[in-house]
This record gives structure tokens, C-alpha cells and sequence, in this order.
């Protein structure tokens, strides 16, 4: 089982990765993060999209939807940001965060990664 | 308000306009607060909250904090966060001579409430220590 660590390492080998974070949507806070820099604060990305993801689930409640949320897809002119929830046993509560560089990257490819990291991963 | 003369009206408003601005930023924030670091309501805007026992409050906690960094080699104040049953409050060090106490429901995104209770923080301490300042500066007070 890789730690957290070695699966945020990981998702930077993503082909157009420019960061990635763990985050625990309960505070909103990071457990850990890679990449970033000024042009993307991960502490903010991390606070942010918690609220992305909290509204969503709020949202699948209110429909009445009893489902889980596997990943959430955020297209923007330049990058593609990958939301991934983390559902193995023990580690609910958490998302995967990685941004990519839509020139360089394959997202059908980065989202098999992704998933392929997540289900590897425990907290 | 704080009711108190150690800022003047004009810089009040502004940081209680700032206390403001953060509620309306932060969702689930209950109350929001300034203080002097002894314990004095600078400015407030808070739903129900006692301001003036929970400035007294800070000022006794913030002197445990200080001691307990300084202690331990960890240098000035920055932030405490206490985690209750029901919520959280938040202090963080606005400059040298006040502080900002936050008090928030537990659903809170804590990572937004650092990222935003810092920034305004820093702008307390540059309209706080800037008046303090004119008046004879933080090192005047007991």
C-alpha cells in the first residue's frame, strides 16, 4: 500500500501534471501536496474544491440521488482539474486534487491514473 | 461595538468592516472578533457570542499560547485552534498589539478559515499597529 507520499509522487508522472494534493474534505485541509507553486496554491485549490465537492454531495442529497461521487471533471480554457474521492474502506473523507495542463495531457489517460492511484492508496 | 477608546471610531469601522467582510467569506462562521492582546473589544460582529468574556478569554489563552511557543522554540504567536463538541474558535495574532478570535460552527471548512482569517489579519495589523502606532505604539501598554 503506498502512503501518501509515494501516491501524490505518482500522480506528478501523469503525463501535463502541474500539482496535486490529498485533501480531507471534513476541514478542508491537505494532508499532503506536490507541484504548485505561485500560479497554483494548493492550499487554497485544497479549501476550494471542498466546497466544489461538499456542495456536490449536498446537492446529490437534495435530489435524492444514492450514489457516490467517483470523480468530478473541471474543464478551464488551459488545464483540466481532477477531483477523485477516495473510497476504500478506512479512508472516506478524502479527495485526490491534480491539475493538469490541457495541452500536454491525456485526460482519458490521466483519469485511468488517477483512479488506478486512488484505489491503491490508504490514509 | 467594543465600547472601548483604543482605537479611534475610524479604524474601528474599518476592522469591523473587515470582521464582516470575513463572515460574509467564511460559511459557518458563528462570530468574529478583535481584540487587544490584554483582553480589550477592539471591534465585533458576532450573532450571540459574549465579545468582552471571550476577548478576556483570549488574552488568558493567548499568554499560555505565547508561553507554550516560546518554550518550545517555536518562536512569536501566530495562531491557536481550539476544537470544541459543538465548533470552533479560532485566534490568530494580528500584529503585535491585537488579535482576531473567530468562533465557528463545526461543519467549518478549516482550510478556508486559516487562508482567510490569515489575510484579514494582516490587514488588521497594518490599520491596528498603524494607529497604535501614532499613539505612542504596543510597547506603551502594561
Amino acid at each position: 500500500m503506498p502512503n501518501v507520499e509515494t501516491a501524490l509522487k505518482e500522480a506528478t508522472t501523469i503525463d501535463g501534471a502541474l500539482g496535486a494534493a490529498l485533501v480531507d474534505y471534513a476541514s478542508g485541509m491537505a494532508l499532503g501536496t506536490i507541484g504548485g507553486g505561485k500560479d497554483l496554491d494548493l492550499a487554497v485549490a485544497a479549501a476550494g474544491n471542498t466546497d466544489v465537492v461538499r456542495a456536490k454531495v449536498r446537492t446529490m442529497e437534495m435530489l435524492g440521488i444514492q450514489d457516490e461521487i467517483e470523480d468530478i471533471l473541471i474543464t478551464l480554457g488551459s488545464q483540466y482539474h481532477l477531483i477523485r474521492l477516495l473510497r476504500a474502506r478506512g479512508s472516506q473523507g478524502f479527495f485526490l486534487y491534480l491539475a493538469l495542463d490541457k495541452q500536454r495531457a491525456n485526460l482519458a489517460m490521466a483519469r485511468h491514473q488517477l483512479k488506478k492511484i486512488e484505489s491503491e492508496l490508504e490514509v | 461595538m467594543g465600547g472601548t477608546a483604543l482605537v479611534p471610531a475610524g479604524a474601528e469601522a474599518e476592522i469591523l468592516a473587515e470582521l464582516r467582510r470575513l463572515r460574509a467569506r467564511v460559511p459557518h462562521l458563528t462570530g468574529a472578533l478583535a481584540a487587544s492582546v490584554d483582553g480589550l473589544v477592539l471591534a465585533q460582529d458576532s450573532a450571540a457570542t459574549e465579545a468582552e468574556s471571550v476577548a478576556a478569554l483570549t488574552a488568558a489563552a493567548l499568554g499560555v499560547a505565547q508561553r507554550l511557543s516560546d518554550s518550545t522554540g517555536q518562536g512569536g504567536f501566530r495562531e491557536l485552534l481550539v476544537r470544541g463538541e459543538h465548533g470552533y474558535v479560532a485566534t490568530y495574532a494580528a500584529g503585535n498589539a491585537a488579535v482576531l478570535t473567530l468562533i465557528a460552527q463545526p461543519r467549518v471548512n478549516i482550510g478556508r478559515l486559516h487562508l482567510e482569517a490569515r489575510r484579514s489579519s494582516l490587514r488588521m495589523a497594518e490599520l491596528i499597529d498603524h494607529t497604535l502606532g501614532r499613539r505612542g505604539g504596543p510597547g506603551d501598554r502594561p
